[in-house]
């Protein structure tokens, strides 16, 4: 197991920053630069998922041979048409925790754009977790539904990650309130399905179109 | 250690560990997600089962079934801590029964992460481990598995050390990059639990025995314990979850453990009894074999070794002496001037930093177990304690994540009782100062005299030889010049004569002289040629940290100067400013382009003929009025704000030292409080709050991210503010703001509250009780300007 380079996608982090239309000049842009860097050197990025079987029932749907069940009608128009989920975690490590924390001791411009970094480091990995998913099972797949989106309760969240080993396995921690650290981490569920999937509603893609914050997030393209 | 244990240690059989538990769990029924320890009390005999094919197997040794049994993971299930962890004792005991087998107390991570990273405190952690290691008082050993955060592991150790007196392994998660997933690294981890004083040390889980053995071998040169070596059955795959190494193959390659000095076989995930019956038959006719490599002199924090093989330089300037700065930032409880100092020094180059945090009308002990935890965070190499007080010595000692120094002991009987044993319970390398009941000795021979009973006290109670440091002391040489000699003969003697490594304060040589860079400079280098290991001295002067990386390069230390070259390769082509160039830039225009170094001479020069608050009203607060207003109207970012608001900090910082230095009044407009609410962590948008607000001349009180509500209601109410400023990232930290701001309502009604943070909505803000909500830093600024008129 080589470390994982990430690609991190820069329109992403040009985003995060607050930029729209605008591009940012060449100084932030050497910032962003050199935060990659930074974080590169320091990043541990890891994923780990797990395919298992769903049951739809009335009250929830239940994953197959664990502890979970998934209440609410998000994630039951999420799953439909779905016989199986990839439950996963993707993380960048403490390492980037702990870079973004020294420069906000020194340089908070730095750490701004060094958490904007991160946060398009850790959405890119889970890109690379889900084309893994996709490779390995050749399914149809809806895009990554995470607790606490809509009516699915965070409070899943320790189940999700017992199931998946996640501290083991990548190295994810889960406080008092169902925080995670490190970080930029982020946990996931992805429908899967041999038959084509209404895209119209549910795309793979993961896109501001499908997020019902769309009109009320600083970050979306709407 | 005693009986049949002991008999094992000693001997030199292989022990036989046993393998994987969840996974046979799961056979039987239990599903994943689930609890794995509830079931010592609902189904005891599959764990009596399980238990009994790894000794049929061969395990001499098997573990609880407790890896996730503390109060934390156990909340989900209901059982208490000392039920669970006695219910799986016994277990063990009774599938043990009349085979000899011993019963391994199996403790996990927590689950939490610790300070600074996570919001877990040191102390909570010890408590959460040391209640297992009671519960499990009936087991033989206590074993540490499948740990990742040598802080985490620092914690347990001590508990298990405090709490009872059975033997101690550990073994740890590492990756194939050699590291945990929190950074810890191998060396590290060696150094930092063998100084502590555990029994065996090792690593288990993560990866397949074949991709273990880099690790293996390389914790192998770190230390002489015995190993131990519990890998998974290769690697699994995630669509299927089967691991990819049969027990024939993961039998072949764990043989290739024990040449290494591996004592202890057994196998983590994906392992089955037949994979320990395997490697108990391959192992049968196999002898441990003790390692006795030289382990190198060297210190630690949890990512970084530094080995003292070479001159490396302890930054000085963590401490107050002679600071008005520092003096004043501890005054004030200002950790983040602390830190800029640390990051400053590592920048420059320093390998190692000595924090010094004592003032006479400060709590010393809290103020250093806080500066040690802060810096810990945030750099990347080792600190060396320094303290007078052996009170304040243990408490950073105890919360230090590594191996540090301890700075210091001295010749003096009480000294050498007091902080000697410190040194070794807690595993530090230590400093001895060549002074006694009678003062300074002149004479290098006395000196030497002293490092030598150092030395022999220490070795009487284990301290290792590498772990002494002697200091032969400088004396200022406008007082004493003839005596400067003395201390550098004395280096020497020490050096060669006793194979110490030493240390030696340099900057007080020239206390009273004028140009006192050369004279430091110039004994800086006497003292390496003589045997100087550890120079404390401030790195950020160029031509001292320069003469320590020429030294290097002389002496063939630096090979083919490659660190040298890396530092001063290029220099000469910066253009420099001519002496006496005239900055022609102005104040604003510097702040509006956040060009720092500007700044910082701008305003030292307009100090000489302009007030400091005239500097701060005309033209640092209109230069960032600007930057708001063009960042409200979307044609400046937060980024390009954030740059001019550091700027115009580093205005603000010449400032204060200005004042402080002259003794005028302050500029401060009004204090208010700034936190982060109880169970978040997120705080970077009150950091960047706190920067606007400072900049506009507001004194801010930070307390910090997982900040209890009272403490807020307690601190404000000390203070006197009139403002409090809370922020909240996530929806399940919300209830934590709307505590916080019923109980600032209740018991300090007169103060205004200000709330703000992604999840927080106006709405919300009125909901809860707030008085302001702030859609934006810049926001920030508009409230304070309104609650306090200015």
């Amino acid at each position: 197991m080589e470390k994982r380079k990430i690609n991190i996608n820069k329109a992403e982090v040009i985003r995060f920053l607050g930029y729209r239309e605008k591009r940012p000049g060449k100084d932030v842009m050497s910032i962003i630069d050199e935060c990659e860097n930074a974080l590169q050197e320091v990043m541990m990025p890891a994923f780990t998922f797990r395919i298992l079987g769903l049951r739809h029932k009335y009250e929830g749907i239940d994953v197959m041979g664990t502890d979970l069940t998934l209440e609410g009608n998000d994630i039951a128009r999420h799953l439909s048409g779905c016989d199986r989920c990839a439950l996963m975690a993707a993380t960048v490590s403490v390492g980037a925790d702990r870079l973004i924390k020294s420069y906000e001791a020194q340089d908070m411009t730095k750490a701004l754009v060094a958490d904007a970094v991160a946060s398009a480091a850790v959405e890119a990995l889970c890109d690379d977790a889900v084309t893994e998913i996709s490779n390995r099972t050749r399914s149809f797949l809806t895009w990554r539904y995470s607790p606490g989106y809509g009516d699915l309760s965070l409070d899943i969240q320790p189940v999700l990650l017992d199931i998946l080993n996640a501290q083991r396995q990548v190295g994810i921690t889960l406080g008092e309130n169902n925080i995670m650290i490190p970080r930029k981490s982020v946990t996931a569920i992805i429908g899967l399905s041999n038959r084509s999937l209404d895209l119209g509603r549910q795309s793979c893609e993961k896109s501001c179109k499908n997020c019902r914050m769309r009109y009320k997030c600083a970050y979306s393209e709407y | 250690m005693t009986g049949k244990l002991k008999t094992l240690f000693d001997n030199k059989q292989m022990i036989i560990l046993d393998g994987a538990m969840g996974t046979m769990l799961q056979q039987n029924g239990l599903k994943m997600g689930e609890l794995p320890e509830k079931l010592n009390l609902d189904r005891p005999e599959w764990l009596i089962d399980i238990h009994k094919q790894y000794i049929a197997a061969g395990s001499d040794i098997i573990y609880t079934n407790t890896f996730g049994a503390n109060r934390l993971k156990l909340k989900r299930c209901g059982y208490t801590v000392e039920e669970t962890v006695r219910a799986a004792v016994k277990n063990a005991r009774a599938a043990a029964e009349d085979t000899g087998t011993l019963v391994a107390l199996d403790i996990g991570p927590i689950g939490q992460m610790l300070e600074p990273t996570g919001t877990l405190s040191f102390e909570e952690a010890y408590d959460i481990i040391r209640e297992q290691v009671v519960a499990g008082s009936e087991a033989d050993l206590i074993v540490f598995e499948t740990m990742s955060d040598l802080y985490e592991l620092k914690a347990g150790v001590l508990a298990a050390k405090e709490n009872s007196d059975l033997p101690i392994i550990c073994t740890l998660t590492f990756e194939s990059n050699l590291r945990t997933f929190t950074g810890t690294s191998i060396s590290s981890s060696a150094l930092t639990l063998e100084s502590l004083g555990i029994d065996a040390i090792g690593v288990n889980c993560s990866l397949g025995p074949k991709e273990l053995y880099p690790i293996v071998e390389e914790m192998s040169k770190w230390t002489n314990l015995p190993l131990v070596v519990k890998p998974n059955a290769g690697l699994p795959d995630p669509v299927t979850n089967e691991y990819d190494c049969s027990p024939e193959e993961f039998t072949e390659l764990m043989k290739a453990f024990i040449p290494l000095g591996v004592k202890f076989l057994g196998g983590c995930c994906g392992t089955a009894p037949e994979y320990i019956r395997q490697v108990s038959e391959m192992s049968a006719g196999a002898l441990y074999q003790p390692q006795h490599n030289d382990i190198p002199a060297a210190v630690c924090c949890a990512t970084n070794t530094v080995v003292i093989d070479q001159p490396r330089i302890i930054g000085e300037r963590i401490n107050p002496t002679g600071k008005k700065r520092f003096k004043e930032a501890l005054l004030a409880g200002d950790i983040d001037y602390i830190l800029s100092q640390a990051i400053e020094q590592t920048d420059a180059g320093a390998d190692i930093l000595d924090v010094n945090v004592g003032l006479p009308s400060i709590d010393e002990k809290a103020m250093m177990i806080r500066a040690v935890k802060e810096l810990q965070g945030v750099v990347d190499v080792p600190l060396q304690i320094d303290s007078t007080i052996p009170e304040v010595l243990e408490a950073a000692l105890r919360i230090y994540n590594g191996k540090p120094i301890v700075n210091s002991v001295n010749g003096e009987e009480k000294s050498l009782n007091t902080v000697l044993p410190l040194v070794k319970k807690y595993g530090a390398s230590v400093v001895g100062l060549t002074l006694d009941e009678n003062g300074i000795p002149k004479k290098a021979e006395e000196r030497f005299a002293i490092a030598q009973r150092i030395l022999d006290r220490a070795l009487v109670i284990d301290i290792r030889k590498e772990d002494v440091y002697i200091d032969c002391l400088t004396l200022t040489a406008s007082a004493e010049q003839e005596n400067v000699y003395e201390t550098v003969k004395a280096v020497e003697m020490v050096k060669t004569r006793l194979g110490l490594r030493t240390v030696l304060g340099v900057s007080n040589i020239s206390f009273g002289l004028p140009n006192r860079e050369l004279v430091n400079c110039n004994f800086l280098q006497m003292a390496l040629t003589k045997g100087l290991d550890l120079p404390i001295m401030n790195p950020n002067i160029g031509s001292m940290t320069g003469a320590v990386r020429a030294y290097k390069l002389l002496m063939n230390i630096d090979v083919n100067s490659v660190d040298f070259i890396s530092h001063y390769s290029g220099q000469e082509d910066k253009p420099k400013p001519a002496a006496g160039e005239k900055v022609t830039m102005d104040l604003p225009s510097a702040v509006a382009s956040g060009l720092k170094a500007e700044c910082r001479s701008i305003t030292k020069e307009l100090l000489k003929t302009t007030e400091p608050m005239e500097i701060v009203n005309t033209m640092l607060i209109p230069a960032l009025d600007k930057a708001g207003a063009e960042f409200e109207k979307g044609k400046l970012f937060l980024p390009q704000l954030i740059q001019t608001a550091s700027a115009s900090q580093v205005c603000f910082e010449v400032i204060k030292e200005h004042i402080l230095a002259t003794g005028e009044k302050t500029v401060s407009k009004g204090k208010i409080i700034l936190a982060t609410v109880k169970g978040d962590i997120h705080d970077i948008g009150k950091n960047i709050v706190k920067v606007l607000l400072e900049n506009y001349g507001y004194d801010v009180l930070d307390l910090g991210r997982d900040v209890d509500c009272q403490l807020v209601v307690d601190e404000a109410i000390k203070n006197e503010v009139p403002l409090v400023g809370l922020s909240a990232l996530m929806t399940t930290t919300l209830g934590s703001m709307e505590t916080t701001v019923k109980l600032l309502k209740e018991q300090y009604p007169e103060c205004k509250i200000m709330v703000g943070g992604a999840v927080v909505t106006p709405d919300y803000a009125e909901q809860i009780g707030a008085d302001y909500y702030a859609n934006d830093a810049k926001e920030s600024v508009d409230i304070a300007r309104r609650v306090f008129g200015n």
